[in-house]
């Protein structure tokens, strides 16, 4: 019986259980708390939210699963999403499909570029990322013509559409494009991550980075990949933050890369890669942001307290996964091998030469 | 016989002034186990390594089915059908068994097809008579299974020729029983197999052939029949004694420490021993030994979990090295770039690290003037050649950084210092130099515990020689009895006189 528990859930798998059970508890816990709370209007900011943190997520567990970091995420979405409502500003005539794939592009540059420094400057990726998440924000303030600001009376209508209306509704709830965009990347990349060559070997060289190396495994272009990946997701990432919130300051989404990576961590991604999911980041960015657009309506609590209290929650999780996680991979797992039967007699008389 | 699948043609190899490899041959042929042989530092790992492609060889050549091969890197040798198998096997802990088994499999095309991997990796371990479960993660498998892992690998990439590098040094007598099974299935399917072990009851058990090298050369290949454990012995030993400064016959003074029974769960079990003013006491054995962790379990690094450390007429618990340096034990570390040494710091720095507390001034701040008096003394006394005690440590030569090491651990006053591979990596002269410093601290009335590879080093400067094999205590022979024979046999768990001969 508990064999056959243990071959069909793993540890990773009751962590995410745990997860869906921890939100449901905070959901119903705020429920009794905040008026209004199931409203469809709260529904729709906490998606649309979660959304974003959700895409930008995606792409920063690709990065960590191979036991690196970006830092710059935050000042990806902020650069490319002043970017192109900048580009907008200016050029109100452009393709809705053109305006996103821009985003992409150039989050996929700078992605390059992080990527380029870490892979074959074999810079640690901390460091790099550090540099960049100054400069691409200081990009971003410098960058030229106009206002400083981005603002929503500039902007063509169709992108202020596209953050208000519904694609489809389940009941009273509507299901905004960016939520839907969201969940469309997050079935991709879970697809990515566990039938792909190519994600597989993600977790392959967190893992165990020295073996890849003496096994041939091209880790550097795999981690360059990585991190292509993960800034063309903050690339999305910043295109949906332009058609969530319109008006822009150069400090937009600032300090969203740590969100990003609290949700990531929360979610069971291991910082020293190799391990993690999909679902488990997602689940991750929605645990945090719930708590955190809960706790800002929640009048008990001063809104001081809120960054304290997702800290200490970042801080739980990584124990719990140092603590108990560690020890039911222990339980679960202490095989060892089985062939058929030696004749033990014979080898213990030969194990003790000299008794 | 068949035609050899690989043959090795006059393969040198050197590091600086160290010749790794000189002007060595072999050959494999399908279907033998081939054991190789030799104390530490033979050339055993430069040859493995080159014929993997980590290292590339001086002069000479490889030929593969007769043609000459170019080894450029680990993929190139794989392509060639070549594999090593670790000690510590090579396993992606998150990945689970069959994933290990194919990731680095470039046929298999970029969508994973989960079923066929999982039939593959089961039709693989079928094949070697081998129960494991496919979908289950590499992470806490035993070694052997990760073991059996590395060989499901390099039979799914059709290894021609396998190297096993001591690969039974952590396993248990039952899990050797099933390596060596598999070992021989695998020979029997025309696998020729490189097989490294410094124990000598599995390699007569095992091999087909047997090859010893010395000294970086080849000395001899002889079939399984025709060769005894005298006959091996004797082609291991007998390295050319480099000029030494032998151990000066010195008083042996009072009774400074005495261990009884120190053990520590899976790593060394029931070692015994004492120590004496003014007498150099060798640690020798092979690698596994654990002689290391005996000198970081007295140093407190990694205390032993029971037995008696009593100096002093006093029983001391060591639990950390700042308490085994007050009860006046000192530890050297055999790695001085990694963690003996801090390179960027100065020669002065490094001395008094340890001792830093005495080189304060009241209000707490560290005094210049006295950090480097005392480096100008350790560097006149054990004569560290530089321009200035500032000179940051990096830019020494080998033997000058190990005289500043031991300056740091002097500077300590131990009673006991404890020497792990004083002279690895340096060169004759400054070999010479320090074998008389540690003369000179016997003298001056230190009790010196020294851990070497070296074994015409350990026989001429020590009074009596501790050999420990894989964490057991095989005897201490008083320098008399002491040859290279002798230590050898017992290092590689003949039976011999495993008599406490005080």
């Amino acid at each position: 019986m508990m064999e056959r528990l243990k071959r069909y859930f793993r540890p990773e798998q009751l962590r995410e259980l745990s997860l869906v059970f921890l939100i449901a508890l905070i959901f119903l816990f705020f429920g009794t708390q905040i008026e209004g709370y199931f409203s469809p209007r709260i529904f729709n900011r906490v998606t649309s939210d979660v959304a974003i943190i959700a895409v930008v997520a995606i792409g920063e567990t690709l990065v960590l699963l191979t036991r690196n970091f970006d830092l710059s995420v935050g000042s990806i979405v902020g650069l490319t999403a002043f970017a192109v409502g900048k580009l907008l500003t200016f050029h109100p005539d452009m393709l809705p499909i053109v305006a996103l794939l821009s985003a992409i592009g150039l989050g996929a540059a700078l992605g390059l570029l992080n990527g380029l420094l870490v892979s074959f400057g074999r810079v640690p990726s901390i460091i790099v990322t550090l540099g960049t998440m100054a400069i691409y924000r200081s990009t971003l303030v410098a960058y030229p013509a106009g206002t400083k600001n981005v603002v929503t009376n500039d902007l063509p209508q169709w992108i202020l559409d596209l953050g208000r209306v519904q694609l489809f509704s389940i009941g009273e709830f509507n299901i905004r494009p960016v939520v839907a965009g969201a969940l469309v990347m997050f079935v991709i990349f879970q697809l990515v991550t566990s039938y792909l060559r190519f994600g597989r070997r993600l977790y392959a060289i967190g893992s165990n980075p020295e073996a890849a190396r003496i096994g041939g495994l091209p880790s550097e272009r795999i981690v360059l990949s990585a991190f292509i990946l993960c800034g063309a997701m903050a690339g999305l990432g910043g295109f949906m933050f332009l058609v969530r919130y319109g008006d822009l300051t150069p400090a937009a989404a600032q300090g969203m890369e740590l969100q990003v990576i609290a949700a990531a961590v929360v979610g069971g991604v291991s910082t020293n890669g190799g391990s993690g999911t999909m679902i488990g980041a997602l689940l991750g960015a929605l645990m945090i942001n719930l708590l955190q657009q809960s706790l800002l309506r929640w009048l008990v609590i001063s809104d001081f307290w809120v960054d304290a209290l997702l800290g200490m929650l970042i801080l739980v999780a990584v124990t719990i996964d140092a603590v108990i996680i560690n020890r039911l991979r222990n339980i679960w797992s202490q095989r060892g091998l089985e062939t058929s039967p030696v004749d033990e007699k014979k080898m213990i008389e030969e194990e003790s030469p000299d008794a | 016989m068949a035609e050899p699948i690989l043959e090795i043609r006059h393969i040198s190899k050197s590091f600086d002034t160290i010749q790794a490899l000189d002007d060595v041959s072999l050959d494999l042929y399908p279907g033998e186990i081939h054991a190789l042989m030799g104390e530490n530092g033979a050339g055993k790992s430069t040859l493995i390594k080159v014929m993997t492609g980590v290292y590339h060889a001086d002069e000479g050549e490889m030929l593969l089915d007769g043609k000459p091969i170019r080894v450029g890197n680990s993929v190139e040798a794989q392509a060639y059908g070549i594999a090593a198998i670790y000690q510590e096997p090579m396993i992606y802990p998150d990945l689970n068994v069959a994933e290990n088994i194919f990731i680095t499999h470039r046929s298999r095309g970029p969508i994973v097809n989960w079923r066929k991997m999982h039939q593959d990796a089961e039709k693989i371990l079928a094949k070697l008579d081998v129960k494991l479960n496919v979908r289950e993660p590499a992470r806490g498998l035993t070694l052997a299974a990760q073991q059996t892992i590395e060989i499901a690998k390099a039979i799914s990439l059709h290894v021609r020729v396998l190297i096993m590098d001591e690969p039974t040094a952590s396993l248990s007598a039952h899990e050797v029983e099933q390596l060596f099974k598999l070992t021989r299935s695998l020979r029997d399917q025309g696998v020729s197999i490189l097989f490294i072990s410094h124990r000598m009851e599995e390699v007569f058990e095992i091999a087909d052939r047997v090859t010893i090298f010395r000294d970086g050369r080849w000395i001899s290949t002889l079939p399984r029949a025709e060769i005894t454990r005298e006959r091996a012995i004797h082609d291991m030993v007998g390295r050319k004694i480099e000029e030494f400064f032998a151990k000066s016959k010195g008083q042996r003074g009072e009774l400074l420490m005495s261990v009884r029974g120190l053990s520590k769960e899976n790593v060394f079990s029931d070692v015994s021993f004492d120590v004496y003013r003014g007498e150099v006491l060798g640690f020798a054995g092979l690698v596994g030994s654990r002689r290391t962790d005996v000198g970081l379990a007295l140093f407190g690094v990694e205390p032993a979990d029971s037995g008696e450390i009593i100096l002093d007429g006093k029983v001391e618990r060591i639990r950390c090295p700042e308490q085994a340096l007050r009860v006046g034990v000192a530890y050297m570390t055999e790695d001085r770039r990694q963690i003996g040494l801090t390179m960027p710091m100065s020669i002065t720095s490094n001395v008094t690290l340890p001792m830093l507390h005495q080189y304060l001034s009241r209000i707490g701040l560290i005094q210049r003037r006295g950090e480097e008096a005392t480096a100008e003394h350790y560097r006149e006394r054990l004569s560290i050649r530089t321009p200035s005690v500032r000179q940051p440590v990096a830019m020494l030569s080998g033997g000058n950084q190990q005289k500043v090491m031991l300056s740091k651990w002097l500077n300590t006053r131990p009673q006991i210092l404890i020497l792990d591979e004083p002279t690895r990596g340096i060169d004759v002269g400054a070999k010479a130099e320090v074998h008389q410093i540690i003369n000179e601290l016997a003298a001056q009335g230190l009790g010196i515990i020294l851990i070497s590879s070296d074994m015409p080093e350990i026989i001429a400067m020590s009074d009596r020689i501790l050999v420990m094999r894989e964490g057991r205590q095989m005897g201490i022979f008083p320098r008399e009895e002491a040859t290279q024979e002798i230590i050898l046999a017992a290092a590689m768990g003949q039976d011999g006189d495993t008599a406490e001969a005080l």
